[in-house]
């Protein structure tokens, strides 16, 4: 295995063969509701790939066209150097995909559904189950029918974590685990990772993807609007800087990168581009600062800046 | 509050009597009303008249559609019965009266040694309304408590201001509500039909008794209701007292008609056998009717205090364990379609062997019976000489189409998998689309020519017995199974619409039901062949009164094959359904 080169955004004219998943212009439509709209993913082996967009950007939608149980309209995709659609059963047999919303046969266990897919798939390590049951302290022998939605979603996480499996799509994995399930899950993750696998995975929370993810994709009316590092993506957004001073700094206004400038007492209230704090420390340095702090950008700030768009 | 509690819990019943009786009347009745209003307006039944009103209203389809069509079913047997008969059909059929199978199916004949129209109807087609009128009560207040509770609705409604036992209270007085006007809506039915009954006490008593079982199979669910935690189990508990009333008062009624047999009293442990005991028409009485509403108070008593034991939400009976690992069945596509539809194929399984055998076990009877017989029901039959072969013939045309509603109900199950989103995760492992359907789909074939097998063998046995000739066995058995590529041909129809156009698959509703209505009424209405041959039932021969056509079987065979094959191509092109 090639060292990551998450930090690195792939050059757009060269599809890498080796890549784990590569969208080019992929559109899907439902009659005249355009799902994806020529989104363009690209996702190194190995790596964890956060992927995040509000309800409905179309973050299922991608993960189905790279399951090839959906049809894209247009554009390339390719997973783990293959087409989805016409190569689906052979590269299911290579990844593991656990969707946002388990339905399980009510008639059957959990333990039944665990062996069920993981056996569909190709075969499961029996020691790895039993340990992973364990873990996510699950009763593998209740009915589908009486589980609840959070121990739904422990079946399908670890059928697909005790698979021996290059890929995992993970569809908002975790909705409905309890904290220390979280904790359990984002372990199992890492050693995923460490196991040389990669990992798609969709999620809400942040803190998840700010914890795994080597890279992340913000996923808008379906079209990816950013990719990057976290820190690559920090530096693209603005810092929040708040400054004790009394007298005005009338220079500031000019300075590129200052953007929502107010005054509040004796408080400047700003924020800044990330890229161009040097320049505006620099401008602020000539004058008496009583009191400075600076606020990175959250990754929520991140994505409301994205997901706010349409109003702004 | 114990104190209001004690005298609470009979409330209603000590309002109207008991103590009321006392000197000081008036004053009594007040202050038990005063306790009866505060347990309406904060007990345990607060909210009780909006909920019933709420009920009505979610009901406002389902209520008249069962009431209008379990009477529409009466008014339709009372004006068959009475055109179709004339007064030597009549008398013909009282060689049934002293038939124990006869007894076994329909009751314990009261007054059919001297059959009139109406007491033939209540003798032959009473038993089935009361099972309509069980299964609309079983399913009503399996809909209103336990399905609510399942889906969590329940909590929203308890959250309010509503009693503990409101929601079981309110289905049971709309399901008694649905069961009084049935017995009108019956009542009319009956007394205004063709069959013209003399008596409307009769008619009532009649139709009463029909509400009264309606009435007892809503008390038995409210209690199963309160055993399992999901509504489909409750259901089916409710349903299994059903066929266990079925067969007690069978083997009693059985020993009745025999004459002189020991087990009599069974039929006095069945709701259904109270009702039949009232003898409308011939013994004309209301005490028997007494039984049915002691267990009604009864198991109302006992749904309230189980209710009282336990959470919401809950059962009384814990959901079993299950296994822990797969079995290796579990291991392919094919397993988990045959697993998925195992439970329905047993159930079907034992229907078709046990009817199989109740309708072969009418050869004999059919045999002796056929010389009175009106001449057009035994030109169907292959007329006097073959008439048992014929009967076996048509059985096996009959059993056929029933098996075609399994099939068709089974390859509706695809795509219920489907839209339930258990499709989807199946899809995502390494199990190919075409390969999906063809699991399904080979289980259901093989599934209808199993069910043939099973109704073939049934029918050869009993007709055996019957007749005491067991050569009939092969023949009748090979008569059946040789009806199944008409449904294979039916379900290749239904596995393509799945593969192009799921959302059309009720169209082998039509294919079916046109089939079906062209093969059993299509010589009675002495249409042309070229129609006839539009359904897929009239092809193959009825053996053993027809030949068997091996042209006719392969072609629906092939039929049945392009079409699963062509259903697996249009699959491979369409989106799944998701979420």
């Amino acid at each position: 295995m090639s060292t990551l080169t998450g930090a690195r955004r792939t050059d757009g004219s060269r599809a890498s063969a080796s890549a784990a998943i590569s969208m080019r212009e992929v559109v899907k439509s439902y009659g005249r509701v355009r799902a994806l709209d020529g989104l363009d993913l690209e996702v190194a082996r190995g790596e964890v790939h956060g992927f995040l967009g509000p309800n409905g950007a179309g973050k299922s939608t991608t993960i189905r066209i790279l399951l090839g149980i959906l049809r894209h309209n247009s554009g390339t995709v390719r997973l783990l150097g293959e087409d989805p659609w016409s190569k689906a059963v052979p590269l299911h047999r290579r990844l593991a995909y656990v969707p946002g919303d388990v339905e399980l046969w009510p008639g059957l266990t959990g333990g039944e559904a665990i062996d069920l897919f993981a056996r569909l798939r190709g075969g499961v390590d029996r020691r790895r189950r039993d340990e992973l049951i364990e873990r996510f302290d699950l009763d593998p022998r209740k009915k589908g029918r009486t589980y609840s939605k959070g121990n739904r979603q422990k079946v399908a996480l670890i059928s697909a974590l005790a698979s021996d499996v290059e890929l995992l799509l993970l569809d908002e994995p975790t909705a409905g685990l309890d904290p220390l399930m979280e904790a359990v899950f984002q372990d199992c993750i890492r050693e995923a990772k460490d196991a040389g696998r990669t990992v798609l995975l969709s999620s809400h929370i942040l803190a998840q993807v700010e914890a795994l993810a080597d890279r992340v994709s913000i996923i808008r009316s379906g079209r990816i609007v950013e990719t990057g590092t976290l820190s690559e993506l920090r530096h693209l957004s603005r810092t929040t800087i708040t400054v004790g001073l009394e007298h005005d700094v009338p220079a500031l206004s000019e300075t590129t990168g200052v953007h929502d400038l107010v005054r509040e007492g004796s408080r400047l209230h700003f924020s800044a581009d990330t890229a161009q704090l040097p320049r505006i420390m620099r401008a602020l340095g000539e004058h008496d600062v009583e009191s400075l702090t600076a606020t990175p950008p959250t990754l929520e700030q991140l994505l409301l800046r994205h997901y706010g768009k349409e109003e702004s | 509050m114990n104190l209001l509690a004690a005298y609470t819990d009979d409330g209603d019943r000590t309002v109207h009597g008991g103590p009321g009786n006392s000197p000081q009347t008036g004053h009594h009745h007040g202050a038990h009303e005063r306790v009866r209003r505060g347990r309406l307006g904060e007990g345990n039944l607060a909210g009780l008249g909006h909920l019933l009103r709420f009920m009505l209203r979610r009901d406002r389809l389902w209520l008249p559609i069962w009431v209008i069509a379990l009477s529409a079913l009466t008014a339709y047997f009372a004006n068959a019965i009475a055109v179709v008969m004339d007064s030597d059909s009549l008398q013909a059929m009282t060689a049934f009266s002293k038939n124990p199978v006869m007894a076994l199916i329909t009751g314990p004949g009261y007054g059919l040694d001297q059959v009139t129209i109406p007491r033939f109807i209540v003798g032959m087609y009473g038993v089935f309304l009361m099972i309509g009128a069980a299964l609309m009560s079983i399913l009503t207040v399996s809909r209103h408590t336990r399905a609510e509770e399942q889906t969590g609705r329940a909590e929203l409604v308890r959250a309010g201001v509503t009693g503990r036992h409101t929601q079981l209270i309110a289905a049971l007085a709309l399901t008694v509500f649905m069961n009084l006007l049935l017995s009108a809506g019956m009542a009319a039915a009956f007394g205004f039909s063709q069959a013209e009954p003399d008596s409307w006490s009769a008619t009532v008593l009649f139709t009463v008794g029909i509400g009264a079982v309606g009435c007892v199979f809503a008390a038995v669910t409210a209690v199963t209701v309160q055993l399992s935690a999901f509504a489909r189990a409750a259901s089916s508990m409710a349903g299994a007292v059903l066929a266990l009333s079925f067969v007690l008062r069978g083997i009693g009624d059985m020993s009745h008609v025999s004459g002189g047999g020991s087990l009599d009293w069974l039929s006095w442990l069945s709701p259904l056998g109270w009702s039949q005991q009232t003898a409308s028409f011939t013994l004309d009485r209301w005490w028997p009717l007494l039984y049915s509403v002691g267990l009604f108070a009864v198991l109302v008593v006992v749904a309230v205090v189980l209710q009282s034991r336990r959470d919401l939400g809950a059962g009384i009976v814990a959901e079993r364990l299950g296994r822990s690992q797969a079995g290796p069945l579990l291991s392919t596509s094919f397993g988990l379609a045959l697993r998925l539809q195992a439970s329905s194929l047993i159930w079907w399984s034992m229907s078709m062997l046990v009817m199989g055998v109740v309708f072969g076990s009418f050869t004999g009877p059919m045999d002796e019976g056929a010389a009175g017989m009106p001449p057009e029901i035994l030109s169907i039959m292959g007329g006097r000489s073959g008439v048992v072969d014929g009967y076996l013939g048509y059985m096996a045309l009959y059993f056929a189409i029933i098996v075609a509603a399994y099939a068709v109900i089974a390859a509706g199950g695809l795509r219920s998998e489907e839209s339930s989103f258990h499709t989807e995760p199946v899809l995502a492992t390494a199990v190919s689309r075409a390969g999906w359907l063809a699991s399904w789909a080979v289980v259901t074939l093989f599934g209808a020519g199993w069910l043939m097998a099973m109704a073939g063998l049934g029918e050869g046995v009993g007709a055996a017995m019957s007749m005491d000739d067991w050569s009939l066995l092969w023949p009748t058995l090979l008569g059946h199974l040789a009806q199944a590529p008409s449904i294979w041909a039916l379900l290749g129809f239904a596995y393509l619409l799945y593969g192009f156009a799921p959302r059309l698959m009720s169209l082998s509703w039509i294919v079916f039901g046109a089939s079906a209505v062209l093969a059993l009424f299509g010589g009675l209405m002495q249409l042309d062949d070229a129609i006839l041959d539009l359904s897929l039932f009239t092809h193959i021969g009825q053996y053993p009164a027809q030949d068997l056509s091996a042209e006719a079987v392969l072609w629906l065979v092939g039929i049945a094959v392009v079409l699963v094959g062509a259903g697996m191509v249009g699959f491979r092109r369409r989106d799944l359904v998701t979420a």
